[in-house]
């Protein structure tokens, strides 16, 4: 017990995190509760490092501290207090500015949970966490489209997360337990596992945001505050994508799991970006783009059980990604929503510019950045398990994505008479340390894969 | 004694120069240009270093190498052979001679000379890799670059001639990274050493055979071959001259140096089953760009054209030693291939410059508004004289050594591909019809003032003159490293 507790310090210490911040708020020293909740998230990725490599159960395997849920702490804490600083732009000076780092911090615990999931309940006690969380935090704002987005996303999650628990039921009556390690047996009972598995699908599909489980999102991320939909777009994604990792790790390849995880690739990548070139209000455009980029993390979960290149693969984009979308919001927080906003940005604040071009280019997949390491190693692990067909509509994706980018990188270098303020302080930092991250995980991917390559299978 | 890494020196100089012009706080317009010819004299003096340093022969040399990505086998690792030592030095030139034409620009000089910088860096580095990964990060980061150039500094439809580049060529290499993925997961250990793909292709088979075609898309769009050509003409017409110039001079051989270092060496099996397919392909694209050419009346278009003539010409040579069963043959044939990409540089270059020349006096491209300008001009006639008569291969010029080896090879190999020669009769049709119409008759009246060369064009102008006749007269100084390593070269 004592060792299951200690190997859970960094999960325990965001829970106490998120406690600590919400005792600040209710002293109304929302700077304290803000303060308080970075340096929790930070010393519990501190927490986390010691855990680099290790690959072990914890509460009768209902629980993993593996590769996947040691590296999504140390990924998405790090997110969510950047996430924080973007936030207290949105929020600050508003009636319970504190309540939203604390919601922030236990939709963390949410995502963490996801990614370490051992055990179906684990699945869906995940989802809610996160789902409970961000529901509130998009209708934090009480204006309409702020409200129309929760409901949207309240209502699609309501409905996905039953459809889930029906579907999990399945599995637990095929095998006999709730144990994800247990699922192999299922296979005897073919359509109980087919079942389970498109219940989970759905589930976790609508959390990652997949086509055809995405149509929540641009609304949710348009009406919520900046620094809320950011965080959706990174933080509750990865959570699910490692947990979709986490379950078909222990299902059978010939079960045709991968072959429905290529489809819906394919789905999320291609209708991501054809919705994202029509968008001229830059968060939409940032939403869709964010669908399709959860079809690339698809790449790497194909090749999960088969490949050790798949498990790296997730990790590296999962950092890249989260790096390098963030600092796409990061801008659009300083600039504006719209794509006219971005007229001249690059003529009149040449730095900034050069972030959000790296930013960009790193979403396409361009080297020497962040997004083409892992866009590469989520295609050799396609390849390697002989989904070259995907890769290489990954591939056209990449092309037309660059359109989608392109823009928003051809107006920031028009003249323009209009004045762009510089970022404040914190968008700054954020932008900083996004783009900083960026370029070190496309120069030394080396840091990030020692670990995984080292404990893949 | 641990010898200065001169391969590494010479590729980081251009990104050194760039960081110094982001460091300064508001650089005048002179500075920058000064750090910018001064940065790119120190390259070519580095390039000069590398070039006595030679080559061995065999393999690679001048190899340095440093751990990068050691669990998936990414290593930095550059060096140079016969084939890419000339094409370094020929870009470490072409970008100190852009730097030296572009020193008058005062439209956002730093960032120009940046990007212009951070491309030489690419450029260098394209030729020096010798780590698969290494070569594809290099090769796009030319590609963003220049289509910032474009679209930067490019003339009237410029957003949508750098769209058209850009999307174009990263649909079209992205193949290639499909085809390293093959190769890579295909050999023994995990590496992306490009040395040991070359001393053992890791593919065979189908397999080859899609890494091969994959890597033809790429290379296809790159050179560029018929029917992939169609980015081209655009992208040169609304670039900058500069951006032109590195575009026609540089970037060009990229896509034929990947042919042989990566189609030809990697996958040689399959590149000699579909040997034949290659060198028709070549031929259309050299009498394609010769037709496509004699039908321009916009100078811009006319030399762009001639670019996938040429270009084409050196698809014919790799496709022949790919061919050729007799060493010896196959030798000739590369030999000529690769002279043939120095002089296309050095020759195009200066004709884009003299181009830009002439637009920045009279604002326009188009050979019907000229005449006579060999009188009120003629320095800058003269030299355009010069270059057209070397593009149309004229003997004692730079591309009549390179050509005439690949058409020897061509008639030794595959006699009816002889064909191609009537390339150069239309190509001289179309420099003697550009020629007539814009230098010679009678000068017009409203050009009677137009200013000749100043210093700075001369000084641009006059090294690739130089070195356009000494490669014609005597071609063996430049021949004679590229020999030693075609010579040894086992397909």
């Amino acid at each position: 017990m004592a060792r299951d507790l200690a190997l859970l310090l960094p999960e325990i210490a965001v829970l106490l995190t998120a406690v600590a911040a919400l005792c600040a708020e209710m002293l109304r020293r929302p700077r304290i509760a803000l303060a308080l909740a970075i340096a929790g998230l930070l010393i519990a990725t501190g927490l986390s490092v010691p855990m680099i490599g290790m690959d072990t159960t914890v509460f009768g395997g209902s629980f993993r501290i593996d590769t996947l849920s040691v590296w999504a702490k140390l990924i998405l804490l790090p997110a969510t207090a950047l996430c924080l600083l973007l936030a207290r732009k949105d929020v600050r000076g508003t009636a319970r500015e504190g309540t939203v780092y604390t919601l922030l911090c236990l939709a963390t615990l949410g995502a963490l949970v996801l990614a370490g999931a051992g055990d179906a309940m684990f699945l869906v006690l995940g989802t809610l966490l996160t789902g409970l969380a961000t529901f509130a935090l998009v209708a934090y704002p009480g204006d309409d489209p702020a409200t129309e987005g929760a409901m949207k996303f309240f209502v699609f999650a309501s409905v996905t997360g039953a459809v889930m628990i029906f579907g999990l039921t399945y599995w637990f009556g095929a095998a006999g337990s709730t144990l994800l390690s247990d699922l192999s047996s299922v296979d005897a009972i073919p359509l109980a596992a087919i079942g389970g598995l498109v219940a989970v699908i759905v589930g976790l599909g609508y959390k990652a945001s997949l086509v055809p489980f995405h149509f929540w999102a641009p609304d949710a991320y348009e009406g919520a505050p900046l620094s809320v939909a950011a965080y959706l777009s990174v933080v509750p994604k990865i959570g699910a994508l490692f947990a979709i990792a986490q379950v078909v790790r222990d299902l059978p390849t010939d079960s045709g799991w991968p072959i429905i995880m290529a489809g819906l690739a394919v789905l999320s990548m291609t209708y991501g970006y054809l919705a994202a070139l029509v968008q001229d209000n830059i968060v939409r455009l940032l939403a869709y783009s964010s669908i399709a980029q959860s079809g690339y993390f698809l790449l790497g979960i194909v090749a999960v059980g088969s490949s050790s290149l798949a498990l790296p693969s997730i990790i590296v984009f999962a950092a890249a990604y989260a790096a390098m979308n963030l600092g796409a919001f990061a801008v659009t927080a300083a600039t504006g929503r719209h794509l006219h906003d971005f007229n001249g940005l690059g003529r009149v604040q040449p730095l900034t510019g050069i972030a959000m071009v790296v930013f960009l280019l790193s979403l396409v997949g361009i080297p020497p950045f962040a997004g083409f390491v892992g866009k590469f190693m989520l295609f050799a692990a396609a390849i390697d398990v002989l989904f070259t067909w995907l890769a290489v509509v990954a591939i056209a994706n990449s092309v037309l994505s660059l359109a989608v980018y392109l823009r928003i990188v051809v107006p920031m270098y028009r003249p323009t008479e209009t004045a762009i303020a510089a970022p404040g302080a914190w968008p700054g930092v954020v932008a900083l340390t996004a783009f900083a991250a960026t370029l070190i995980i496309g120069l030394a991917a080396q840091f990030l894969l020692v670990g995984p390559m080292a404990g893949a299978p | 004694m641990p010898t200065l890494p001169l391969v590494s020196f010479t590729l980081f100089l251009p990104l050194a120069g760039a960081a110094l012009i982001l460091a300064l706080p508001r650089p005048t317009a002179r500075t920058v240009h000064a750090i910018g010819i001064a940065t790119a004299a120190l390259t070519l003096a580095a390039a000069f270093a590398m070039w006595l340093r030679g080559v061995s022969g065999a393999g690679f040399s001048q190899v340095e190498e440093l751990e990068w990505i050691p669990v998936i086998g990414a290593a930095y690792r550059v060096g140079v052979d016969g084939i890419s030592l000339p094409l370094v030095l020929l870009s470490a030139l072409m970008f100190l001679l852009a730097f030296i034409f572009t020193s008058s620009l005062r439209e956002r000089p730093r960032a120009y000379v940046v990007l212009a910088l951070l491309l030489e860096t690419a450029a260098i580095g394209t030729f020096s890799a010798l780590d698969a990964l290494l070569f594809y990060v290099f090769f796009e980061v030319s590609l963003v670059s220049m289509y910032f150039m474009i679209a930067g500094w490019g003339h009237e439809d410029r957003q949508r001639a750098a769209l058209m580049f850009f999307l174009y060529t990263l649909l079209g290499s992205l193949p290639l990274l499909l085809a390293i993925l093959g190769l890579y997961l295909g050999s023994p250990e995990p590496s992306f050493d490009m040395r040991a793909w070359i001393a053992d292709p890791p593919l065979d088979g189908t397999a080859a055979m899609w890494a091969l075609v994959a890597m033809l898309i790429t290379f296809a769009v790159k050179i560029p071959a018929v029917p992939l050509h169609t980015w081209l003409p655009a992208a040169h017409v609304q670039a900058p001259t500069v951006g032109s110039v590195i575009l026609a001079a540089i970037m060009l051989k990229f896509g034929t140096y990947g042919l042989i270092r990566f189609a030809l060496q990697m996958t040689p099996e399959a590149f000699r089953d579909v040997g034949l397919v290659i060198l028709v392909l070549g031929v259309v694209s050299a009498l394609y760009g010769a037709f496509a050419a004699l039908a321009q009346t916009d100078l811009k278009r006319l030399v762009a054209y001639t670019s996938i003539n040429h270009m084409g010409y050196v698809i014919v040579g790799v496709a022949v030693a790919a061919l050729a069963v007799d060493p010896a043959v196959r030798a000739v044939a590369l030999d000529g291939a690769v002279l043939q990409m120095v002089s296309h540089g050095l020759v195009t270059g200066a004709l884009f410059f003299l181009v830009g020349m002439i637009q920045d006096r009279a604002h326009s491209r188009e050979m019907g508004e000229f005449g006579g300008l060999l009188n009120t001009v003629p320095l800058l006639g003269w030299s355009f004289v010069l270059t057209a008569f070397a593009s149309l291969g004229l003997p004692g010029l730079a591309h009549f050594p390179a050509e005439f080896q690949i058409f020897m090879a061509t008639l030794w190999t595959v006699p009816a591909a002889v064909v191609v020669v009537l390339g150069i009769a239309i190509i001289a049709g179309t420099f003697l019809k550009a020629l007539r119409e814009t230098f010679l008759g009678e000068a017009r009246e409203r050009w009677h003032a137009m200013p000749d060369m100043s210093l700075r064009e001369v000084l641009t102008v006059a090294p690739l003159l130089v070195l356009t006749v000494a490669i014609g007269v005597a071609p063996s100084w430049v021949l004679e490293v590229i020999h030693r390593t075609t010579a040894a070269l086992a397909l």
